[in-house]
């Protein structure tokens, strides 16, 4: 078991988070999306496993390399 | 008398520069995972077609009755080899001999491995590993001189050169530190090896010394710092990936200035039409799509190579070829900033043009560009300097150029996407301006806005007419682009261009230069 950080790659706002702590996600599964500058921006699980934690909520603003959710891998 | 005695002298010396740092250096490069500088040699150029020069090199050491009783090797191996048939210089540092710091000979090969290049008009490749000069090394023996001569041409001024007449490449095996490190960016690719090697300006001895903080040499200058630092271009996996991304890099260049990039024979369709263009755009304006797979489906299969990905990520750069002909390719990433020119996509922009201007490399550029980034860090980062770097780099360009509006074209740094008498086909996804509507609007019409009963409705409404305004038909009939195309004709309509721009590539050879830019 191995806890895995999702980073964001933008500087934006948080618009919607698509799973709940402790779904189960598989690789390239949609977590949240991100809005910066006008465009949605997908964040999406590296790898399958359970959604452990998360770490934003719509309208939260987030930095580049900020740490938006943890994912716990098989 | 023959002089059989000399020549069998000869070639025992040249055995003897043979042997590296010995036995146990080489096991220890080994055993770290990285080749020795001959291996590396022999894993970049065809096979057999290494011809060294300075095959004696060495610091020799004599007893009273001149027996010769030692013999160090230059520690630096240069030489002729050749990449897919075609010839280069290449040459680096032997680590296994006091760490590729330079001893006298090796100082001087490195030095000849420039001007080489420059004098036979070939492309250069350096196989760097090494940290550069020693406090050890050098002058300041007793009755002996110091320093260079006051008359001495400056000693980078080759390594400047270089980069004007032939293609210029560095891969890092190993620690590069100090002056190789200035090598390693002297380049026109940079490529290092993702667990054997780093790049540094000073070490971690020295960075402590000066600084007090303690870091290993990968905290330093590990690949996962250079892949956003943008001083190498890209990662390989191992050094055998870094001479193969060598060997693919060089094949869309020609040997230099004086000539014309290689076109080869392509199996690839030119009137190939891929279906999925009409699609690879979203209606929803702002959602985002990969436009690396739009290159992909318009140029030769295979064909792309690209250049700094992790840098400046919201610019893609590469080099890829159309019906054979190699152009270099930019591409506005939307999932970075939308696709906006921050302060690095600017850099790497303008560095790219400069490169494609240089080797009169043609350009193709799918434009995706929402405008300069804007914000508190993109003020921080002198964003609007750099990007006017990029737009003059591209309104001077000399290649000839082609431009695809494919999604968004606001705001100055939409210049930047053209240069001069190019080429320009609109996808009917196109919009364009001096600002978005979003955020244009409010700025535009904030009175009439404030005005109204209901704001937010009134916004909308001019948002909307707007919208409206911006068909894409209309550009197409007052010839504002050459043509309105369906997405899928992208690729024959370029490949058609670049047989209709062959004589202008012809008669445009030698050296470029640049003014002064922003």
């Amino acid at each position: 078991m191995a806890r895995v950080q999702i980073e964001s790659e933008v500087t934006g706002n948080v618009w919607k988070v698509e799973v709940a702590a402790g779904d189960a996600v598989q690789e390239g599964d949609v977590l949240i999306i991100l809005e910066s500058m006008k465009m949605e921006i997908p964040v999406e699980a590296p790898e399958a496993g359970k959604v452990a934690e998360l770490l934003v909520a719509p309208e939260d603003s987030v930095e580049e390399d900020q740490v938006v959710a943890v994912i716990e891998t098989a | 008398m023959s002089w059989e005695p000399e020549v069998k002298e000869i070639e025992r010396r040249r055995k003897l520069a043979q042997v590296q740092g010995g036995k146990d250096g080489i096991a220890r490069q080994h055993a770290s995972g990285r080749l020795t500088i001959r291996e590396r040699i022999e894993a970049l150029v065809d096979e057999g077609s290494f011809q060294e020069q300075g095959l004696a090199t060495a610091i020799p050491d004599y007893d009273d009755d001149d027996n010769l009783t030692g013999y160090v090797p230059a520690n630096y191996v240069v030489g002729f080899g050749r990449i897919d048939g075609r010839r280069v210089v290449v040459g680096g540092e032997d680590f296994t001999l006091k760490g590729g710091s330079p001893n006298a000979a090796g100082l001087r090969k490195s030095v000849y491995a420039e001007h080489m290049a420059v004098q036979f008009k070939v492309p250069l490749v350096r196989c760097l590993e090494g940290g550069g000069g020693s406090v050890k090394g050098g002058g300041g023996r007793k009755g002996g001189t110091v320093g260079e001569p006051v008359f001495s041409a400056p000693r980078f001024r080759i390594i400047a050169d270089a980069m004007g007449q032939v293609p210029v490449v560095s891969t890092a095996g190993g620690a590069v530190a100090g002056f190789p490190a200035g090598r390693m960016v002297a380049a026109h690719f940079a490529v290092m090896a993702r667990q054997t090697a780093q790049v540094m300006i000073g070490g971690p001895k020295l960075v402590e010394r000066a600084l007090g903080v303690s870091l290993t040499k990968d905290e330093l200058g590990g690949a996962h710092i250079h892949c956003k630092s943008g001083i190498v271009d890209n990662i390989a996996e191992d050094e055998h990936d870094a001479f193969r991304q060598t060997r693919q890099f060089l094949s869309y260049l020609p040997t230099n200035v004086h000539q014309r990039a290689p076109r080869i024979d392509c199996a690839d369709d030119p009137e190939r039409m891929e279906e999925e263009l009409l699609t690879a755009i979203p209606r929803d304006s702002n959602a985002p799509f990969d436009v690396r797979e739009i290159v992909r489906m318009v140029m030769d299969e295979d064909s792309v190579f690209e250049m700094g990905r992790e840098y400046g990520p919201s610019q893609m750069a590469a080099l890829a070829r159309l019906n054979g002909q190699p152009v270099g390719v930019l591409a506005n990433d939307c999932r970075h900033y939308a696709g906006a020119m921050t302060a690095e996509a600017g850099q790497k922009y303008r560095r790219f043009v400069e490169m494609c201007d240089t080797f009169h490399v043609p350009i193709v550029n799918f434009v995706d560009q929402p405008g300069f980034m804007i914000g508190p860090e993109a003020e921080r980062n002198g964003t609007i300097r750099y990007g006017m770097a990029a737009v003059c780099a591209a309104a001077q360009a000399t290649v000839p150029w082609a431009s695809i509006q494919i999604h968004k074209g606001f705001g100055v740094a939409t210049a930047a996407h053209y240069g001069p008498n190019a080429y320009v086909l609109a996808w009917p996804s196109v919009e364009s301006g001096a600002l978005p509507l979003e955020g244009g609007v409010a700025v535009a019409f904030h009175r009439e806005i404030a005005a109204a009963e209901n704001p937010d409705e009134k916004r909308r409404e001019i948002e909307e007419q707007l919208r409206q305004a911006r068909s894409p038909f209309p550009r197409a009939e007052s010839f504002a682009v050459h043509e309105l195309i369906d997405p899928r004709e992208t690729r024959p309509m370029l490949c058609r261009w670049v047989d209709w721009i062959q004589p202008q590539l012809e008669e445009l050879t030698g050296p470029t230069t640049f003014m002064m830019r922003p």
